[in-house]
């Protein structure tokens, strides 16, 4: 009895280490292998991130070669894309049925409106439900069950980075309160020092200042949702008040004097050389402004808090992504690829490389030793949403760009700016049917 | 007959195939085909695509284009450019003369006005964008020279922006001008300006009689090309310098760039068609016109 009840034991063990076996092997990105269709394979990755996560080129050569190596039969050839000619690139791709294979997304609205004309395949057809329980943001890059595109590495958006030597010398502290804030900007004024750094000329970071300061003011993500599909409006306070602590920032002289011709990145610099006490940069570009500026010198923070909303004072959390294109005839293989990237290998890779954190639950934290990720990490783990990925990009781009620059510029004030903004909602909701439909569908999955 | 005799071919038989008229056309099938394949096709997506929406017939598209505020700025704003035009004929005329008249050292002016229309636009967009700053290199010109007043944020201001663009396309489209200018004057026989002085003309007198109408031609068909530029050739201006936004706000947007943004940004196939197609209209409407003045005036017809 006792043999028999051995034997049973002893099968029991290997079928469950057989199981286990298996069941760690559909873990890796490996382990679909077997429904990889054979072949020699060619794979194009359109992608963007460079700019905001320096080494990030060096990273993903790195990884296709890894990639090639354990896959003879694939060749990936990637190609940077700029941000001005990200989106544009691959709607053309699109229209023509023919370019990437893999293609970068930033979050929500950004990957869900090629996914809503048909632009990409939902990556979660390809990608095990397991697999994607630990990709981080996903849900904003869900659609009717579905999600559209990978999260493949977290974007806080946006912090508040200060020179900590800066505001010492005149006798500032670092401003939490948006009328400490207001304060510091008159002081360093008076002290001939430029108290935040920025640039509007290329537009997106009037998307960044909406996001980050006026998420501040609303009570939920339905706020800017029923507004952009009509049922609330963006001149109601709650989101009006974005515009006049704008112009509170513009009337102060926060900023620059040539905001309007400088770009982000450009203007940026003038923190790190000294001459601006604060900016406002990607989150996942701490790590090149700690090497710059110096461990002990520079500070990091979320926008200074000014409403009572459950997002103030908090840093938004977005994830950047990667999506398979509805064309490719490798669906498989891409998706493949983009496990490969969330390898814990690779995570640990992109994070020593980049200091962008890995859009993945399973990313190794004790990694994170630098003081001012610590700080980001804490931030970002207790999250907003990011409000641009909530309206669409034409909103975005003809509202809250256009009307940043004017107002900045001293061209259009608080209330003119909410008007033209409702005005440019009402337009889009003209002219953009379809995507309105697809909108009003994903925005009533946040009620 | 003898063994020496020639044997001549019997004559061959003439074709009677005459073209006539249509001769010349014959001659120019081929690259008619390749223009009516790639512009009668393209002309025929672009009206069909304009004129449905959603499987339907429609021209809702254009109602909906031509009540875009945006769009109205843009078409605006190519009207504006068009000023540019007269500028730039009399610049480039002024200077393809004082060149003309062996202006010293004319040789190295030829090559330093010349220079910017072979410049990439790219790189000039990028230059002037990073020169034209607020805190750019003329603005701190102007201020080392006391002059800080007149410092401006060229391409920051609503204001100035349209304007500065303007004057960065006159500099780089004024080479064109003046070669082409050049070219014709070198090729105007010499004694008729030998003449004209020998009669006493002066430099205004002689250049108006006898230049200007050398070079009519020459200056209708710059016109043209010019106003055609001004209204459909000036994205790559805008959109280096405003990184693809047509800002500050919409102060430089243009139909161009608004076409483009409205197909590849925000993805309206069919509203960017209409827009492209109003462009097309405009344009021709350009071309139709001058021809019609170039025909009743005779200028340049019997050159």
């Amino acid at each position: 009895m006792h043999r028999k009840l051995g034997v049973v034991v002893a099968v029991t063990v290997v079928a469950a280490a057989l199981l286990a076996t298996a069941g760690l092997a559909s873990r890796s990105s490996t382990t679909t292998r077997k429904a990889l269709p054979s072949g020699p394979v060619n794979l194009t990755m359109w992608w963007w991130g460079q700019q905001e996560a320096a080494g990030a080129t060096d990273w993903l050569k790195q990884t296709v070669t890894l990639y090639e190596k354990k896959h003879p039969n694939v060749k990936i050839k990637t190609v940077l894309q700029t941000t001005d000619g990200l989106i544009p690139a691959f709607k053309a791709a699109a229209a023509a049925k023919k370019g990437p294979d893999i293609q970068y997304f930033w979050g929500g609205i950004w990957s869900l409106d090629d996914a809503w004309q048909g632009n990409t395949k939902a990556i979660s057809d390809y990608i095990p439900k397991s697999e994607l329980a630990h990709y981080i943001n996903a849900k904003e890059d869900t659609y009717e069950g579905k999600v559209w595109t990978a999260p493949w590495y977290v974007q806080p958006s946006f912090p508040v980075l200060y020179r900590k030597d800066v505001l010492a010398k005149a006798g500032v502290t670092p401003p939490r309160t948006w009328g400490a804030l207001l304060k510091a900007c008159d002081t360093l004024n008076a002290k001939g020092i430029t108290p935040l750094a920025g640039g509007v000329k290329d537009g997106w970071f009037g998307g960044w200042l909406f996001a980050i300061i006026g998420a501040q003011g609303i009570t939920s993500i339905s706020d800017v949702l029923d507004a952009t599909t009509g049922k609330a409006k963006f001149t109601d306070p709650k989101l009006a008040a974005y515009w006049t602590r704008l112009q509170e920032l513009r009337d102060h002289k926060c900023w620059n004097d040539d905001i309007n011709s400088q770009d982000l990145y450009t203007a940026q610099q003038a923190m790190v050389q000294g001459k601006a006490a604060m900016t406002v940069s990607a989150g996942s570009d701490v790590k090149k402004f700690v090497k710059s500026v110096g461990v002990a010198k520079l500070g990091v923070m979320a926008m200074p808090k000014w409403g009572n909303g459950p997002y103030a004072g908090k840093l938004g959390s977005t994830s950047q992504t990667v999506g398979i294109t509805a064309w490719t005839k490798n669906p498989e293989w891409s998706a493949d690829f983009i496990m490969y990237m969330h390898s814990p290998e690779r995570m640990a890779s992109w994070f020593k490389t980049t200091g962008a954190f890995p859009a993945d639950t399973r990313f190794n934290t004790k990694l994170i030793t630098l003081p001012q990720q610590k700080i980001l990490f804490g931030l970002v783990k207790n999250g907003s949403p990011y409000l641009e990925n909530f309206i669409p990009p034409e909103l975005d781009a003809k509202a809250y760009f256009a009307q940043a620059q004017l107002l900045l510029g001293g061209n259009t004030d608080a209330p003119q700016a909410a008007a033209a903004t409702e005005k440019v909602a009402q337009r889009i909701r003209l002219t953009q049917r379809k995507m309105m439909a697809n909108f009003k569908k994903w925005s009533a999955t946040y009620k | 007959m003898t063994s020496d005799t020639v044997v001549l071919p019997p004559p061959r038989r003439r074709s009677r195939f005459r073209p006539g008229r249509l001769e010349p056309f014959l001659w120019i099938a081929p690259a008619l085909a390749i223009v009516v394949f790639v512009f009668g096709y393209s002309m025929i997506a672009l009206g069909r695509t304009s004129l449905r929406y959603e499987g339907k017939w429609t021209t809702e598209n254009f109602h909906v284009t031509w009540s875009d505020p945006t769009f109205r700025t843009a078409i605006g704003h190519n009207a504006r450019l068009l000023l540019a035009v007269p500028i730039l004929v009399a610049t480039s005329l002024l200077l393809s003369i004082l060149l003309f008249e062996g202006l010293r050292g004319w040789r190295f002016h030829r090559w330093a006005l010349f220079l910017p229309y072979v410049l990439a636009i790219p790189v000039i967009g990028v230059v002037f964008g990073q020169l034209l700053q607020f805190n750019g290199l003329v603005n701190q010109i102007l201020r080392a020279l006391g002059l800080g007043a007149l410092a401006q944020d060229w391409l920051g201001q609503p204001r100035w922006a349209l304007w500065t663009m303007t004057g960065v396309i006159v500099w780089r489209e004024l080479g064109f001008g003046i070669v082409l200018f050049l070219a014709r004057l070198l090729s105007v026989p010499s004694d008729i300006f030998e003449a004209g002085r020998m009669d006493g003309a002066r430099f205004f007198r002689l250049h108006r009689r006898i230049t200007i109408p050398q070079l009519s031609g020459v200056i209708v068909f710059y016109v043209v090309i010019e106003a055609i530029t001004m209204v459909s050739w000036v994205f790559n201006y805008v959109y280096v310098m405003t990184n693809g936004q047509g800002g500050p706000g919409d102060a430089t947007q243009v139909t161009e760039l608004y076409i483009y943004q409205t197909a590849f940004q925000y993805q309206s196939p069919e509203i960017a068609s209409a827009a492209a197609a109003t462009l097309f209209v405009v344009t021709l409407g350009f071309i139709v016109a001058f021809f019609h003045i170039q025909r009743r005036s005779g200028i340049g017809i019997d050159e």
